[in-house]
């Protein structure tokens, strides 16, 4: 309160109607569609420059490949848990389920790679969806408890049944042609992915996504099954994590137990945080943001965990409403200080 | 008493409480009358201090923007700005609309859980007191308060003020979907209470029919302003108030 002035309050008020409404009076002139479209380019061409910057430093080129597919996780992470309701843990399940079912049909079956990562994609998602099926009729803590339960399980059943490879892993994937496919294909898809999922959340479905999040009950009440829209949210982001989890393998050209690392689950839920969860488009911001950091943190050695969380800490205590609300309302609000 | 002045509350830019004044004496009861949206429950909020923590909240999570200006006095002791547990602390309290019960707690913890402020002795006191004034609270004392009827609630929410020693007891619709009878049986008890326990009531409500009858002093809120106030008499033969409340 140390800061407010006698006698005055700070009023918020929304830009011009004409240039914040997404129907067609915003194409009605060239600064009302800049001012749409500024942001969402910035984000795209800055992505899509990205590799080209970074060609003198070929270690950070790895690590955007790394931030586009933890991008991926956030993405399914934020979708299920603020518009579908359900907190999911299982970033490592849906990584290690897309390598290892992309393995399978690449070095058993011999596919080619163009085919395989879509398979993986599509089959894996349905395969994480009917292993999370049975606790889709609850809500709260249980589908986090289980969604993580898979990856552990899954981890040590490869390891004791020696299947797959057992702890070697599968190796002798193809890899993709050069490095520039690996980095343009994660970005665009996940762009892709990105604004996908921003108009789906705003479509008819993501209105009864919103709903079962909100209250399933009157979800229910008005005749339509909660459970199968969960699995479908949840085969969306699966979905994303699979073909994430594809790309990874055949970067590595290797399927192994350790893309079932708990890291995979932990660290899009910390973008989500630091990003701004419901936005969608916070969750990638917030991964190019921390992937980068906790790379850099290697220097420190062990403490790059204490540092880590320092830093997440800070972001939850001063930001907690997370970068991409609190921009975007800077974007879209005037400020000023008004007499009462 | 008790006296606020010029309480302006905005939410974002909407104008929820507009340079509303109130006065409160010693043992008296105040009611506050309004439709929805007139701003009751922001103003018993506000009282309460239970606003300045909704606009921390909010602030923090990046939400609206709650702007709240104007001044509270209490015992000659300014309390604008103060903590909502200290305001409870100085003898505030709030009995909040819907009543909120712990619903895992039994009736019993409940009241107990409210005598936090209180001494063992005066706990004790209390207890019987709600007992005797509130007798169907007497035979569910192990129930849950999840599994309590809306009448029961709403006896053990206004007991679970009364734990807590108030000197000043805000009611924030304390009749809220009861039935006529309970509520006049209520509205009784409300007035008991305020002569046994020398306690002052400000008194929220949309049903003026029952709480009229019983209150010192009144004001009609309208969008945020108190268009008229008065005593009882001056409030029930007000034309307006009569056709507005009392439907004749």
């Amino acid at each position: 309160m140390a800061r407010e002035r006698e006698g005055m309050r700070k009023e918020r008020l929304d830009r011009g109607i004409k240039v914040r409404s997404d129907g067609v009076y915003s194409i009605s002139s060239w600064r009302e569609m800049s001012f749409l479209l500024a942001p969402r380019l910035l984000l795209i061409l800055g992505l899509l420059i990205m590799p080209l910057v970074l060609v003198p430093a070929p270690y950070w080129q790895k690590v955007l490949i790394i931030v586009c597919i933890y991008a991926f996780l956030a993405l399914g992470f934020d979708f299920l848990a603020h518009f579908v309701g359900l907190v999911s843990l299982g970033g490592a399940l849906y990584i290690g389920v897309g390598a290892y079912v992309t393995a399978f049909f690449n070095v058993y079956l011999g596919l080619p790679i163009w085919l395989c990562i879509p398979l993986a994609t599509i089959l894996g998602g349905g395969l994480c969806t009917l292993l999370l099926w049975p606790c889709l009729p609850l809500r709260g803590v249980y589908f986090a408890i289980v969604s993580l339960m898979f990856p552990l399980l899954s981890a040590r059943l490869i390891e004791a049944l020696d299947v797959f490879g057992g702890t070697d892993g599968i190796m002798g994937l193809d890899g993709f042609s050069n490095s520039w496919w690996e980095m343009y294909v994660l970005i665009s898809f996940m762009l892709i992915a990105l604004f996908a999922l921003r108009r789906l959340v705003n479509a008819d479905m993501g209105l009864i996504f919103r709903g079962v999040k909100d209250n399933d009950q009157a979800v229910k009440a008005s005749g339509i099954s909660i459970t199968f829209y969960k699995a479908v949210g949840v085969f969306i982001a699966s979905s994303l994590g699979c073909f994430g989890g594809a790309c990874l393998a055949h970067i590595y050209m290797w399927a192994g137990i350790s893309q079932f690392a708990l890291d995979f689950s932990i660290i899009p839920i910390a973008a989500t945080v630091v990003g701004g969860g419901g936005t969608l488009a916070g969750p990638v911001i917030g991964c190019l943001i921390l992937v980068p950091i906790s790379e850099l943190l290697r220097d420190f050695g062990t403490l790059r965990i204490a540092v880590y969380a320092l830093i997440l800490m800070g972001f939850i205590v001063f930001k907690s409403e997370g970068l991409m609300s609190f921009g975007s309302r800077k974007y879209n609000q005037f400020e000023h200080w008004v007499e009462i | 008493m008790f006296e606020a002045q010029g309480l302006m509350v905005f939410y974002e830019n909407m104008l929820a409480l507009n340079n509303v004044g109130l006065s409160c004496g010693d043992r008296q009861i105040v009611g506050v009358f309004g439709a929805n949206s007139a701003g009751k429950s922001t103003l018993m909020y506000t009282l309460s201090g239970i606003m300045d923590d909704i606009a921390k909240k909010e602030r923090m999570a990046g939400g609206e923007r709650i702007t709240i200006r104007g001044g509270i006095s209490f015992q000659g002791k300014d309390m604008f700005g103060v903590k909502p547990a200290a305001r409870a602390r100085a003898g505030i309290i709030l009995c909040p609309e819907r009543r909120r019960i712990f619903p895992e707690s039994t009736v019993l913890e409940n009241l107990h859980i409210a005598g936090y402020l209180a001494s063992r002795q005066q706990t004790e006191e209390t207890l019987d007191y709600v007992f005797t004034i509130f007798p169907p609270l007497t035979k569910i004392t192990r129930r849950l308060g999840g599994f309590l009827s809306g009448g029961e609630q709403q006896m053990l929410a206004i007991g679970r003020a009364l734990m807590a020693q108030p000197k000043l007891l805000l009611l924030d619709e304390p009749l809220l979907g009861l039935s006529p009878a309970i509520q006049y049986w209520l509205a009784k008890s409300i007035k008991e209470i305020a002569a046994e326990r020398q306690v002052a009531i400000i008194v929220a409500e949309q049903y003026a029919r029952p709480i009229m009858p019983i209150i010192d002093y009144g004001y009609i809120l309208e969008n945020g302003s108190a268009v008229i106030e008065g005593d009882r008499d001056k409030l029930m033969n007000n034309p307006d108030v009569k056709s507005a409340y009392f439907g004749s």
